[in-house]
């Protein structure tokens, strides 16, 4: 999964693309530090329920389109981010 | 070992150990109303017995159903008051799990309390919060009110539960990443399919459209439609979906429920249900025959399921392609049921999102579904 941040608000998300549909994210801050994401979370389940953040999704394919996103194949293991995640959370904390 | 290197390397399949606790979070019992007949219930859930009962004023409990003086089984006792009485020696429990009374006894072991579940109800369904360290329920984590639930917009549930035996509830939770199933075992072709999970909530976004060659109730008698469908876990058990049946320039909503409770490691009872929203112009009785006929396809959708469910394997390590939903990412989230609150790691809660391409599936499908003739067979009729 390559690192990339989004062009509005600087969140930073890990991407991996099998195909110019496919896209997998994988978020290292808190989903409620994006503007966008924040904004849509109405109700019960919040942050969780918003579909997608529009300007992450611009980002991703600004990102894809000038070439940094590489497709990949699925490889085994799934990826676990889990480093990157705990590093991230240290130093939200 | 690379997934693009072809190898003559045997793959094993990894049954692992199983879950050795159940899950914390709001599980549905069923609806309210059927807990209010005035008799006490018995239900065999997370490997106990529980008497759930509602008490004159209404409001309906859930103990541990042994009798802690000498093991009688509260279910099959009396409701008094707002009590449940013990048919052994008609010691009183109230809701809160406290003996209350021992009618023939100058003192009551005040004392002494059972095991209870906080109960709670909502959109006309019974909840109860289990959690293996006894910690209440988190004001956070908590099933959503459905809009105008009690507006007369939708119809009344349509509601039905199913025993599944030798099979770990986790099978029914991996449906929301399994693509590919949904043509198989359930008749739909996705068009779209995403996921994201997000702390305790995991969702799938999907549209689709029925197969040619066979119909089931799920497509409302409207073949041609697109069902637009946005279904949320809430927790490990509770699935609400919002469900958009698009035909004829007409649009049919409606809140399909999915969920279970575990009886044992092997064991839980299914449940499902919908309301339907009114249509103006449409008489009750006509929107709950809709509703009717949609729970009856999703009957034989679920069967299906349970099938394939008694049959397999458990399986840890899953071979998967691209076009297979996320399985390892959904499995973390689903894992922070099954440990300690403190135990809960980044991975487990954190956003995720995956999309799925399914330009090349929908090509295959359309072809192996596509009907020459009229011969469309109609499944489960």
């Amino acid at each position: 999964m390559k690192q990339i941040s989004c062009q509005n608000c600087g969140n930073r998300v890990l991407v991996e693309k099998y195909s110019p549909i496919h896209t997998s994210v994988q978020w290292l801050q808190d989903a409620g530090t994006c503007p966008e994401i924040r904004e849509g979370a109405t109700g019960a389940g919040g942050t969780a329920l918003v579909p997608t953040c529009g300007r992450l999704r611009a980002s991703i394919v600004a990102a894809d389109r000038a070439g940094e996103l590489p497709g990949t194949t699925y490889a085994e293991p799934a990826p676990l981010p889990r480093e990157l995640l705990d590093a991230a959370a240290g130093a939200q904390e | 070992m690379s997934a693009t290197t072809p190898s003559d390397e045997i793959r094993f399949i990894e049954t692992g150990d199983g879950y050795s606790r159940f899950a914390r979070g709001w599980h549905c019992l069923g609806l309210a109303d059927d807990f209010r007949d005035g008799k006490p219930h018995e239900l065999k859930i997370f490997g106990q017995t529980a008497v759930v009962f509602a008490g004159e004023d209404g409001e309906i409990h859930m103990l541990d159903a042994f009798c802690r003086h000498m093991g009688g089984n509260l279910a099959h006792g009396e409701i008094k008051g707002n009590e449940i009485a013990c048919p052994f020696h008609d010691w009183r429990w109230n809701g809160e799990g406290r003996c209350t009374k021992v009618p023939y006894a100058r003192r009551t072991p005040l004392r002494a309390r059972t095991l209870r579940w906080i109960t709670m109800e909502k959109n006309g369904l019974l909840f109860c919060w289990n959690d293996p360290q006894g910690n209440p329920p988190p004001a956070d984590v908590t099933i959503p009110e459905i809009p105008d639930y009690d507006a007369g917009k939708w119809t009344a549930w349509s509601w039905k539960s199913y025993l599944v035996e030798g099979a770990h509830c986790r099978e029914i939770v991996d449906n929301v990443v399994d693509m590919a199933h949904f043509f198989y075992v359930h008749y739909q072709i996705p068009r779209y399919f995403k996921n994201v999970f997000e702390g305790h909530v995991a969702s799938q976004y999907m549209n689709s459209t029925g197969r040619e060659d066979i119909k089931t109730g799920v497509q409302m008698d409207l073949p041609d439609a697109v069902t637009r469908s946005e279904a949320s876990y809430f927790g490990p058990s509770f699935m609400l979906d919002t469900i958009w049946t698009e035909a004829d320039e007409q649009v049919i909503e409606a809140k399909l429920v999915n969920c279970h409770y575990p009886i044992s490691e092997n064991s839980f009872l299914l449940q499902y249900g919908i309301i339907v929203e009114k249509l103006p112009g449409m008489s009750d009785e006509d929107a709950q025959a809709m509703g009717q006929t949609f729970v009856d396809g999703l009957e034989v959708q679920f069967l299906q399921d349970v099938e394939v469910w008694k049959h397999k394997t458990r399986i840890e390590n899953p071979l998967l392609t691209e076009e297979d939903g996320p399985v390892y990412q959904l499995r973390r989230w689903y894992q922070q049921f099954y440990v300690d609150v403190e135990d809960v790691t980044p991975d487990m809660t954190k956003r995720f999102e995956f999309e799925v391409d399914c330009d090349y599936a929908v090509e295959t499908w359309e072809a192996e579904s596509r009907v020459e003739s009229s011969s469309t067979a109609t499944a489960g009729a």
